[in-house]
C-alpha cells in the first residue's frame, strides 16, 4: 500500500471530482485515482446542457422537473430519488455557477436556459455547445484550489474487500509501471460509461466500464443494465455526439425525401420527444429505405449562420472536422449511436453500494434517475447533485471509522493475475475481439431488439470471453503500457456486455430503450415493472429483481 | 486509404530514440489518431500515444507531426495520403518525453498551478442565493480563454519557453486572462502582479506560434497582450515591457510618430539611456535624432490623436480595446456562398466528402 486517505474517489469527471470536492469540504483527508488527467475525462464532451428548474427562461418548478423524469424513464426510476435530484438541482446550479462556471447568459444577466427532449419547460442551462467542458475546467480549478491530491494515470483494475467492507483499490501505474495499492477507509466509484462497448459510440475510448466491472467482479448487484440510450444524432461515419441542443434551437430531422419524419411519431413534440422515441424513429426510417447510408439528416440551415455561429460552434466544427459539410450550407447526415447506460452499480440515494465504506456515482452507477431512458440534460445534474451526496456520506461515514487494512494476499493475487497477462507471448491481439464486441453489439442489441438476436449475443459474448484468456499484450515495458491496460478494459467490457444482454432477454416487454417491436411491441407493467438486478456469480451473471419505488406518479401511456 | 507515418519512438529506460517508418491501410475519413491505433493494434502494440475522446475536446493526444503541435484526432489523413507525403510524427516540444509520443506533464501543470486558476470573489456572493448577474456581452470578453483544453499544443511551440524554460508560458497566461477578464473575480491586481514579474507577459517573444498552433481558436498571444492592457490601466506598469509599449502610446498620440531617442530612456531609464550612449551617436548619425525639446510633429498627428480619443470615448482602455467580442469557432471557414458543392469539395485542403445527399431545398419549409 503505497498511501491511504479517508475517502477515495476512483474517476475524475464531473461525479468524481464533485464528490472529491464534497469530501474535502466535509472535513475528509480525500485523494482522486484516474486513469486519464481529469480535465481529460470524458464529461468534458458532454455538449447541450444541464437541467435545473431555476425558471429562468419559462414557469418551471422542481415538481414538473421530476414529472418530466419519471414519464422519461417510462416508469422504471425511483421516484424518491428523481424527487431529492429534481429538488436540488437548483441550488447545485447556483453553486457551480458561483464558482465561476462560463455559463451562457439571458439578457436580463441571468442563466440562459434552452428547451431540450421531453422536458416541459426550457429547463436546460448551458455553455454554448460545450457544457461539460466548462463544467470539468470549474470543477478541476476547485480541485486545484483545495489541493486534492490526484493520482494520476493510475489505472484502476480491483477493489480491496477486507473484513466486510472496501478499503482501497488496486491499480495500475501507466506512467511508471507496476501495480500500486491506495487504501481508503471509503471508496467512491464514479468511473462513468461502457459505450465503448458498441463500435458506433459517442463516448470516449476511455469510456470501459471498468468501475462497474470492479463492482461486478467484487460480488456488487448492476441494476438495470439492459437499458443503453441510443443518441439520436451521431455524425455519420464516426459516432461523435451533435448535442441535442441542435434541436433544441430548432433544426429538423428530415430523411431522404425531404420529410420532416418525426410529424408521424410524435405529432407535439416531433424532434425534441424523448431520446428513445427519435432514435426508433430514426432507425426505423432507416430500415424502411427511407435513410440515406444508414443515416437521417440534422437539417439547421434555417437557423442561420448568427445562431448556428454563436449557440452551436462546437457542432459545427464537429461537423466540419469530422464529416466535411458545414451545417450553415448543408444537413448533418446522422444516426442513433450508443450513448450513455441508464443502469449501473445499484446505489441507495446517498450513493452508498451493498458494500460498506464502497459509494458510486455518475453513469457507473444507478440510483436509479432514469430509469429506462434519460432524458437529456439529466446526466451532467445527475453527476453534480449525487456526486454531491456520495462524496458528503462517504466523507461522514470515514470520520467515524478509523483503520485502513490491505492484506498482503490480495495484493500478491493481483499480481499473479497480472503478471500471467504479461508473460503471455502467444495469443490473439486484443483488438479483434473488440472489434466483433463492437460489431456484434451494434446488430443484435441496439435500438431494437429481438429474441433471436439476443440469444445470438450471448452465444457471441460467450465465444469472446472463452477467446479473452488467450489475448496477448505484446507491449512488456512497464512505462506508459496502455497495451496493457486496453486489454484489461476489454475483459471489463465483455462481462458487464453479457450482464446487459443478459438482462435484456428476460424483460420481455417494451420499455424506454429497451425496444423489442417484433415480440414485445408494448410495455408490460403486471409483470416487469421492476428493475434487473445481475450479479456476478461462478463466472456467470445471476438474474434477479427488485421493486421501483414510487411516491406521486402511477404509470401512465407515454406520448409526446 | 494507403498512409505512410514515420515515428519518432523513444524508450526513456534505455534512452534509445529511433525513427521508425509504418505503412498501413485506413479509411478515407481516417485521423491521425486512427492511423495511430491501426500502428498499435496492428504493427507494434508497445507504440505509446495518449488518447480519449477523439473529438478535439479532451486535449489528450497533443503531439507533433512535421514539426508543429496538432492533435491528433483533429488531424485528417486524406489529403496527405494523396499527395503521398509521408509525415513525421513526433512527441510535443519543451515538455520531457516519457516515452515515445507521451510527454510529462508535470512541467505544464505546475505553472497551470502557480497562477492560481480558480475563481477568487470579488463581492459577496448575491444574496439571494441565485447567479451573479452578468450580461452575456461582459462574459464574451472571456469567451475565448475559456475554450481552452489544456492540451499543451501552444506551450510545445513556444518560442520564448524554449530560451527561458521558466516563462509562465502562452496556456497558462491565457488561463490567467480568463480570470482576470471575469467580472466574478476579484484579485485581478494580485493576478497582474504576478504576471507581471520575470518569466511573465512581458518576457513573451510575440511569435505568434501559440495563436497559430491552437486547435481551439483560443489565442493565447491575444490572451497575454490582453493582460498586458489591463495591467497598463491598472498602473501595474514597472516593466521595461510595459513602459515600453506605453511609450509607443504616448509617442503616437502626441507627435503621431514613433520618437526612438526617447525609448530607451522611458523603457529603461535613464542611467540605461546614458550607458547607451554609443548606440544614440549611432541614432544620430543616421538622422534618427531631432532635439528632444523640439520634437519633430507628424503632419497627420491629429488622426493619431483622434484615434487615442475613441478608444477613450468607448471606454475601450485595457482588454476591451484588444476585444472585439470575437467567437473563436466561428471564424472556421469552410462553407459556401458563390461557390458550388462541387467546388468547395474540390479546393486544395477540403476535407474529403463522404458523400452528399440529394434533399429538396423545400424540404424544410
Amino acid at each position: 500500500m503505497i498511501a491511504k486517505h479517508d475517502v477515495l474517489v476512483v474517476g475524475a469527471g464531473c461525479a468524481g471530482m464533485r464528490a472529491a470536492i464534497e469530501a474535502f469540504d466535509a472535513g475528509a483527508d480525500v485523494a482522486m485515482i484516474s486513469k486519464l488527467h481529469p480535465t481529460r475525462s470524458h464529461s468534458g464532451a458532454a455538449e447541450g446542457g444541464i437541467n435545473a428548474a431555476l425558471g429562468n427562461a419559462a414557469e418551471d418548478n422542481a415538481e414538473i422537473h421530476a414529472y418530466d423524469t419519471v414519464k422519461g424513464s417510462d416508469y422504471l426510476g425511483d421516484q424518491d430519488a428523481i424527487e431529492v435530484f429534481a429538488r436540488e438541482a437548483p441550488g447545485d446550479i447556483f453553486q457551480l455557477e458561483n464558482w465561476g462556471a462560463v455559463f451562457s447568459r439571458r439578457e436580463d444577466g441571468k442563466l440562459a436556459q434552452r428547451p431540450f427532449g421531453a422536458a416541459g419547460s426550457p429547463r436546460t442551462v448551458y455553455a454554448a455547445d460545450i457544457t461539460g467542458h466548462v463544467l470539468i475546467q470549474v470543477l478541476w480549478e476547485q480541485v486545484c484550489k483545495r489541493d486534492i491530491p490526484v493520482y494520476e494515470e493510475f489505472f484502476a483494475w480491483q477493489l480491496v474487500e477486507n473484513d466486510g467492507r472496501c478499503q482501497g483499490v488496486i491499480c495500475w501505474d501507466l506512467l511508471h509501471g507496476g501495480l500500486k495499492t491506495v487504501g481508503g477507509k471509503t471508496v467512491v466509484l464514479a468511473t462513468g460509461g461502457a459505450g465503448r462497448q458498441y463500435r458506433v459510440t459517442t463516448n470516449a475510448y476511455a469510456c470501459t466500464g471498468d468501475g462497474m466491472a470492479m463492482a461486478l467482479h467484487a460480488g456488487l448487484p448492476l441494476k438495470d443494465m439492459e437499458f443503453m440510450q441510443f443518441h439520436p444524432t451521431t455524425l455519420y461515419p464516426t459516432g461523435i455526439l451533435l448535442t441535442e441542443g441542435c434541436r433544441g434551437e430548432g433544426a429538423y430531422l428530415i430523411n431522404k425525401d425531404g420529410e420532416r419524419f418525426m410529424k408521424r411519431y410524435a405529432p407535439n413534440a416531433l424532434e425534441l420527444a424523448s431520446r428513445d422515441v427519435v432514435s426508433r424513429s430514426e432507425q426505423t426510417e432507416i430500415d424502411e429505405g427511407r435513410g440515406i447510408e444508414g443515416s437521417v439528416l440534422l437539417d439547421m440551415r434555417h437557423l442561420g449562420a448568427e445562431r448556428i455561429i454563436e449557440r452551436l460552434p462546437g457542432s459545427r466544427e464537429l461537423s466540419m472536422v469530422y464529416a466535411g459539410i458545414d451545417p450553415i450550407y448543408e444537413p448533418v447526415p446522422v444516426r442513433p449511436g450508443a450513448h450513455y447506460h441508464m443502469g449501473g452499480i445499484e446505489t441507495d440515494n446517498g450513493g452508498a453500494t451493498e458494500m460498506t465504506g464502497l459509494y458510486a456515482a455518475g453513469e457507473c452507477a444507478c440510483v436509479s434517475i432514469h430509469g429506462a431512458n434519460r432524458l437529456g440534460g439529466n446526466s451532467l445534474m445527475e453527476t453534480i447533485t449525487f456526486g454531491r451526496r456520495a462524496g458528503r456520506s462517504a466523507a461522514e461515514w470515514a470520520l467515524t471509522h478509523t483503520t485502513v487494512e490491505v492484506p498482503e494476499s490480495a495484493e500478491r493475487d493481483a499480481e499473479a493475475r497480472l503478471r500471467e497477462l504479461l508473460d503471455r507471448d502467444e495469443g490473439e491481439r486484443p483488438w479483434k475481439v473488440r472489434e466483433e464486441l463492437g460489431n456484434s453489439m451494434l446488430e443484435n442489441f441496439a435500438v431494437f431488439r429481438t429474441e433471436e438476436g439476443m440469444s445470438r449475443q450471448i452465444e457471441i459474448l460467450e465465444g469472446l470471453r472463452e477467446r479473452y484468456p488467450n489475448v496477448v499484450v505484446e507491449d512488456k515495458g512497464e512505462v506508459f503500457n496502455s497495451d496493457l491496460t486496453q486489454a484489461i478494459e476489454l475483459g471489463n467490457m465483455l462481462d458487464t456486455a453479457l450482464c446487459m444482454v443478459t438482462a435484456g432477454l428476460v424483460r420481455k416487454e417494451s420499455r424506454g430503450a429497451h425496444a423489442r417491436p417484433h415480440d414485445y411491441p408494448t410495455r408490460d407493467d403486471d409483470n416487469f415493472l421492476h428493475h434487473s438486478i445481475t450479479r456476478w456469480k461462478d463466472g456467470g451473471v445471476e438474474l434477479s429483481k427488485s421493486e421501483v419505488r414510487f411516491t406521486h406518479w402511477e404509470p401512465q401511456e407515454r406520448k409526446y | 486509404m494507403q498512409v505512410g507515418l514515420k515515428i519518432w519512438r523513444y524508450d526513456s529506460a534505455t534512452g534509445d530514440r529511433a525513427l521508425r517508418e509504418y505503412e498501413i491501410e485506413a479509411p478515407e475519413e481516417a485521423t491521425l489518431l486512427d492511423c495511430l491505433d491501426i500502428v498499435k493494434e496492428r504493427h507494434d502494440g508497445s507504440l505509446a500515444y495518449r488518447k480519449s475522446c477523439r473529438m478535439m475536446i479532451c486535449g489528450s493526444c497533443g503531439m507533433r507531426m512535421d514539426g508543429a503541435a496538432v492533435l491528433a484526432c483533429k488531424t485528417r489523413m486524406y489529403d496527405i495520403a494523396e499527395e503521398g507525403r509521408v509525415p513525421v510524427i513526433s512527441a510535443m516540444g519543451n515538455l520531457p518525453i516519457v516515452k515515445d509520443l507521451v510527454v510529462d506533464m508535470d512541467p505544464f501543470w505546475a505553472k497551470f498551478k502557480s497562477t492560481q486558476p480558480w475563481l477568487q470573489p470579488g463581492y459577496e456572493r448575491p444574496d439571494d442565493g441565485r447567479e451573479y448577474r452578468i450580461s452575456q456581452e461582459r462574459m464574451n470578453v472571456i469567451h475565448k480563454e475559456a475554450l481552452c483544453i489544456n492540451c499543451g499544443c501552444c506551450v510545445s511551440e513556444c518560442n520564448a519557453m524554449e530560451s527561458d524554460p521558466e516563462f509562465l508560458g502562452p496556456q497558462a497566461l491565457a488561463k490567467g486572462m480568463r480570470f482576470v477578464g471575469d467580472p466574478r473575480d476579484g484579485a485581478t491586481v494580485e493576478r497582474l502582479e504576478r504576471y507581471n514579474q520575470e518569466h511573465g507577459i512581458w518576457d513573451c517573444t510575440r511569435c505568434y506560434f501559440c495563436n497559430e498552433r491552437c486547435p481551439k481558436g483560443v489565442d493565447p498571444r491575444d490572451a497575454i497582450a490582453k493582460l498586458g492592457a489591463e495591467s497598463i490601466r491598472l498602473g501595474i506598469d514597472r516593466d521595461m515591457g510595459a513602459k515600453h509599449a506605453k511609450w509607443f502610446v504616448r509617442s503616437a498620440e502626441t507627435t503621431g510618430w514613433l520618437r526612438e531617442e526617447e525609448l530607451i530612456p522611458k523603457t529603461q531609464g535613464y542611467v540605461a539611456a546614458i550607458k547607451q550612449l554609443k548606440f544614440g551617436a549611432s541614432l544620430a548619425r543616421h538622422g534618427k535624432v531631432r532635439p528632444i525639446p523640439f520634437p519633430h510633429t507628424a503632419n497627420d498627428v491629429d488622426e493619431a490623436r483622434n484615434l487615442r480619443k475613441l478608444v477613450r470615448e468607448q471606454d475601450r482602455d485595457g482588454a476591451l480595446g484588444i476585444v472585439q467580442g470575437e467567437r473563436a469557432l466561428g471564424r472556421l471557414e469552410h462553407g459556401h456562398k458563390d461557390e458550388s458543392l462541387e467546388e468547395i469539395y474540390e479546393r486544395p485542403g477540403a476535407a474529403p466528402r463522404p458523400w452528399l445527399p440529394e434533399v429538396e431545398e423545400e424540404a424544410s419549409a
